[in-house]
């Protein structure tokens, strides 16, 4: 009862006092906290394919794309309002992973992660080319939201809106992983043979955990685009996939808590070392090399393993199970 | 009685290896059914047919009264054909709840938007799912080790979250290949009497395949003979214990072992 007490208004606290941040930061620090809070959703969205369901899938920071042009887009070309703008976003990104998981279904490892390559090659050249409709190079600059007659114009009144999102994707994202649908990631990923021995459709199962997985990046992306005020192609290739395989692998596979952190750690590491830019792969690639080997549940199992963050059982509300009484011995 | 199972003349070939060589098998409802037979006799090949991972080259498979013959497995484990594995596949970093509640994946029949706005404890289709969880633990003897983790549990317990795992859903049938498998031989009393408790208390017809001959003889009503694909006897544990096609067939192995 206690520990799920703390939990419970640990989170409300929490939340409290992000939305004090404003009042303390300045105007650059608020910015990094935004793109914090950003990646938060985007490396959530990851986390379920490759975390939860084993998939190597390197389409996210494409998707994320999709998801930044679609509110690009809508709003600043079709005047359509940003609260609608931004679902559309996720419902964008999630019916063209969809439609580019078709082919990658049947396919696994390295067949994957080069099919879901290609795709994402794929619509970054369609993002530069179609020039009529993205504008090309030149980049799609963005209109701030407005909500009724605020226009929530620069990093204080666009933290709001942002983490309010954030926090409604948190608590999907944590729903998801206690129901029948994350087990069955979960199921997914540790052997095929014996998910369909238990009733559950691996390819159904695998398309919907790339049509979520791609409409959290959608949502990510929207998110971005309102951050940055101002978006080109080039920002989502490799550099922002590697960015997110990082925040999933050294935040912690397989948890909600591990995007959390890693979006933490990686969003402010490059914010540190803005002096040397070409340090920042090299850094990437060692932690990812390191984690991978020696810590293969991120920071976040590292954490949960020594009780400083509580343990993630995939099922709801299962604490109501630790305060029944003892089963009486069978004779 | 009628058959729960109905396998008429299957038949299951890979390139040119002929594994199971059309058999046919009748499984009557509420009986324990034993599969025997030397190794690569097609035991596991036979089992992995019917619960639809192989698919055979001819033959039928009928369940129920329905042919299920082209049925994905993920189906045929929702129409209550539920089976274990030879070596344990269980997720051991995973508490046995979540590892148990797997086998309920096609039970819960919660709206997913509802799953997503309810409040904590208000979900009521995972939490009669955790009930029915707990139930099954406790009747196999292991509800404390509910939120443990399941990689800790003891052989023997392991072995037994896997059984609950497929009975969980209640299913009319239950596959069980080499349940016995490096259990101790009290272990093996337990398990015989687990058994014939699943028949008796909960009406499950069982399959099963296994090594540890005792078991089989001690237990079934009916045992099935493979070797090299075919069926070659079948009848009560006493008839295919004298049957000297099933001698013959064991000649030079040694048939008391306990499997690996």
């Amino acid at each position: 009862m206690w520990v799920r007490f703390c939990e419970r208004w640990f989170g409300l606290l929490l939340i409290l006092g992000l939305a004090c941040l404003p009042f303390f930061l300045d105007k650059y620090t608020q910015f990094v906290v935004n793109l914090i809070l950003v990646y938060v959703t985007v490396g959530i969205g990851l986390n379920f394919l490759l975390g939860y369901t084993g998939q190597f899938a390197f389409a996210h920071a494409a998707l994320m794309g999709i998801g930044a042009y679609t509110v690009g887009l809508l709003t600043t070309r079709l005047g359509i309002s940003f609260w609608i703008a931004l679902p559309l976003a996720g419902v964008a990104a999630a019916a063209i992973g969809g439609i580019g998981a078709l082919p990658a279904l049947r396919m696994k490892r390295a067949y994957l992660a080069l099919v879901t390559l290609a795709f994402a090659e794929l619509i970054q050249w369609v993002l530069i080319r179609w020039k009529d409709v993205t504008l090309g190079t030149d980049g799609v600059s963005i209109r701030p939201p407005r909500f009724f007659d605020y226009a929530l114009k620069g990093d204080y009144k666009i933290f709001w809106l942002i983490l309010v999102v954030t926090v409604i994707m948190y608590v999907i994202a944590r729903r998801l992983t206690e129901s029948r649908i994350g087990r069955s990631w979960v199921a997914v990923r540790e052997n095929e043979i014996v998910a369909q021995c238990n009733g559950i459709n691996v390819t159904a199962t695998k398309l919907v955990v790339f049509m979520v997985s791609a409409f959290y990046a959608g949502i990510g992306g929207g998110l971005f685009a309102a951050t940055l005020g101002y978006i080109v192609p080039d920002g989502f290739g490799l550099l922002q996939l590697v960015l997110h395989f990082s925040i999933v692998v050294i935040g912690g596979m397989g948890s909600v808590f591990g995007g959390v952190i890693g979006s933490l750690l990686l969003t402010t590491l490059p914010e540190l070392l803005r002096e040397y830019p070409q340090a920042l792969e090299l850094i990437y690639g060692i932690l990812l090399c390191i984690f991978i080997i020696f810590m293969p549940t991120g920071i976040a199992g590292f954490l949960k393993q020594w009780r400083v963050l509580p343990p993630e059982v995939m099922s709801r509300n299962w604490q109501a199970l630790r305060d029944r009484p003892r089963p009486e011995k069978r004779s | 009685m009628s058959d729960i199972l109905a396998v008429d003349g299957l038949t299951v070939r890979f390139g040119g290896l002929t594994a199971v060589d059309s058999v046919s098998l009748k499984v009557p409802e509420r009986e324990i059914h034993g599969l025997i037979g030397p190794n690569g006799a097609g035991k596991t090949t036979f089992f992995n047919a019917v619960s639809g991972l192989v698919t055979p080259s001819g033959g039928s498979i009928g369940f129920l009264g329905r042919t299920i013959t082209t049925m994905p497995p993920y189906a045929r484990a929702a129409l209550g054909i539920r089976r274990t594995f030879q070596s344990l596949q269980l997720i051991p970093r995973l508490t046995v709840l979540e590892n148990v509640l797997m086998g309920l994946h096609t039970e819960i029949r919660t709206n997913p938007w509802a799953s997503l706005f309810t409040l904590r404890g208000r979900d009521k289709g995972e939490k009669e799912a955790q009930a029915r969880v707990l139930a099954t633990l406790d009747y196999l003897g292991i509800g404390a080790t509910i939120l443990s983790q399941t990689g800790t549990l003891t052989f023997a317990q392991q072995r037994y979250v896997e059984i609950a795992r497929a009975i969980v859903s209640s299913p009319p049938f239950l596959m069980l290949d080499e349940p016995a498998a490096g259990l101790s031989p009290n272990e093996v009393r337990d398990l015989d009497r687990l058994l014939r408790r699943l028949r008796d208390e909960r009406g499950i017809t069982i399959l099963l395949v296994e090594h540890v001959i005792s078991l089989v003889l001690g237990v079934c009503e009916q045992v099935s003979v493979l070797d090299n694909g075919r069926l070659i006897a079948e009848g009560t544990p006493e008839q295919v214990a004298n049957d000297p096609k099933v001698k013959a067939a064991y000649l030079g192995e040694d048939s008391g072992a306990d499997g690996h």
